[in-house]
């Protein structure tokens, strides 16, 4: 093993750019090389952050996946695109739509799991839906005064840590933005 | 549908939208937007054919939409691995596009700030960088080009999951907003940590420059939502507006102490880091951009003369790579002989510099 990982490296042709390391179960960039030494044997794996390997690892026993029976899912697949849930399961992506009204539920608790969706949405009640956007052909106008928010926001801050130097900055600020509305314009649509 | 070759790549070398930006900590923002078509599979499950006639449908439609000026398609097969690397550079990529070929391409537009990536990841991922501090209007213009696409181009789209992404942890909103901040004194002094922890809440992610979540190069953080689904796009951008303009506060509030108490420890590090551009002989692009972010801040202290940040910024990004190849224009020159040239070209332009500590 250790030879082997050697020889690898020595392979790696000069002037072209390395890979990134890649996940060995999926293809995500790397979060964790790890390196196992028992008696005179090596191995070594590289994991991303949300790596079934690395929770194995980490805590000895496979992931639990709320809300299904992985026995009976583990053969899933999409008849649209061929995208079977074990490869959605390691983090490889979606194949095509069809992929996301097959998988739905377990999506959706995928992602609960490595906290991908905002928490408050995730949160909600399971009848609503967990998209609040836009939908396609709605155009939504951003509050033009978000950067003015933002930078009171900071002024009440200073003044209340008495930054007087800051404050004075900050106001400098805002009165840029205030006497020149092009600045902060939204665009009409 | 009009295509340009390997020649045509040039007009994006001449566009340098960093160079409009006079600002010490904002480096940059960026906002894209993650695009499927309805009723094809995703990239992934297409075959060179298929990706094929989804460019073709795409460019059509976008080639002639309001808002871009004269855009132009370009082949992934067309460029070579340099100007794909230039392109990840150019526009502050996480994703490389190395393997970038047949049925995929990228579409650029005169403002050298346009980009759109078709069939890499999603059929478009489309995206604006901006260098002037103007998130909400960037924003604003690229989901102006979006919905004006949308109308000729039916998008793949579910009420429960929002716009469907071929990665599942970007459909929702299908937005990634970045803001990459200078943050020197946070870093050098160690406050940064602590500062971060007073700041960020999950909403957003913190990360270097290259989406190393412990390796910081030049001083730059790149500060990004961490979901795009279950939430909505204004407040993706608020929170992102929010922290970022506390961060600047907090950077420039000790950058002052410092330029105040004349600082021994930064008159020490500038000083050094001066040093090194000005005296190597060959230097990696990871130490150049280290210090030269050192420098863009002795400017500010007034320690270092006769440069500003605009042309700071223009190092730093000929600095990288791909750029200095192109700059170099040949075709093959290996890693020392380029540490050599980079090393000549930061020469060059920091030859009238002044030290004044």
């Amino acid at each position: 093993m250790n030879d082997k990982s050697e020889n690898n490296d020595d392979t790696i042709e000069e002037g072209i750019p390395d890979r990134p390391l890649e996940c060995s179960e999926c293809k995500k960039n790397i979060a964790v090389c790890y390196t196992e030494m028992i008696g005179d044997a090596v191995t070594y794996t590289s994991m991303c952050a949300d790596c079934p390997e690395l929770q194995r690892r980490l805590c000895g026993v496979p992931i639990h996946h709320p809300g299904s029976s992985q026995e009976e899912n583990a053969a899933l697949a999409c008849g649209n695109c061929g995208t079977t849930l074990e490869s959605l399961r390691v983090g490889g992506p979606v194949g095509c739509s069809g992929c996301y009204e097959l998988f739905n539920d377990i999506l959706v608790s995928e992602m609960l799991a490595s906290k991908k969706i905002a928490p408050r949405a995730g949160k909600a009640k399971k009848s609503l839906p967990i998209h609040i956007g836009r939908a396609p052909g709605e155009s939504m106008t951003m509050n033009p005064t978000l950067r003015l928010l933002a930078l009171n926001e900071a002024l009440s801050e200073t003044i209340k840590s008495e930054d007087y130097e800051q404050a004075a900055w900050l106001r400098d600020q805002i009165k840029a933005l205030t006497e020149n509305p092009e600045n902060n314009d939204d665009d009409k649509r | 549908m009009t295509t340009k070759g390997k020649h045509d790549f040039q007009f994006l070398k001449q566009k340098k939208p960093w160079n409009e930006d006079p600002n010490p900590i904002w480096l940059a923002s960026t906002i894209s937007l993650q695009r499927n078509v309805e009723k094809f599979n995703f990239p992934g499950k297409l075959s060179t054919d298929r990706k094929q006639q989804i460019v073709g449908l795409i460019c059509q439609k976008m080639l002639s939409i309001e808002g871009l000026t004269n855009p132009t398609f370009i082949k992934a097969e067309d460029i070579g691995l340099i100007e794909k690397e230039f392109i990840v550079e150019h526009f502050l990529s996480t994703h490389g596009y190395k393997e970038a070929f047949k049925g995929e391409g990228f579409i650029f537009d005169d403002s050298g700030e346009f980009l759109a990536i078709l069939n890499v990841r999603d059929h478009i991922h489309m995206q604006l960088i901006d260098c002037t501090g103007e998130l909400e209007n960037t924003w604003s213009r690229l989901v102006k080009i979006e919905t004006t696409l949308g109308k000729s181009l039916n998008y793949a789209f579910l009420p429960k999951f929002g716009f469907l992404t071929a990665d599942p942890t970007e459909c929702g909103t299908g937005l990634l907003a970045t803001v990459y901040l200078q943050l020197s004194t946070l870093i050098h002094t160690g406050k940064i940590e602590e500062i971060l922890d007073k700041y960020l809440d999950e909403s957003l992610h913190v990360s270097g420059l290259q989406g190393s979540p412990t390796e910081i190069i030049g001083d730059i953080l790149m500060i990004r939502n961490n979901y795009t689904f279950g939430v909505t796009e204004e407040s993706i951008i608020s929170s992102l507006r929010a922290v970022t303009t506390k961060l600047i506060v907090e950077e420039h509030s000790m950058r002052n102490k410092i330029k105040k108490e004349g600082n021994i420890d930064f008159k020490d590090k500038i000083s050094r880091a001066y040093g090194i551009l000005i005296h190597s002989y060959q230097i990696e692009a990871i130490e150049a951009l280290n210090a030269l972010s050192l420098i863009k801040l002795g400017v500010e202290m007034n320690w270092i003369t006769q440069i500003d940040n605009r042309q700071i910024n223009e190092l730093f990004f000929n600095c990288r790579r791909a750029h200095l190849l192109c700059l170099c224009n040949e075709e093959k020159i290996d890693n020392v002989e380029l540490a050599h040239k980079r090393a000549e070209m930061i020469h060059k332009a920091l030859k009238k510099v002044k030290l004044e500590i």
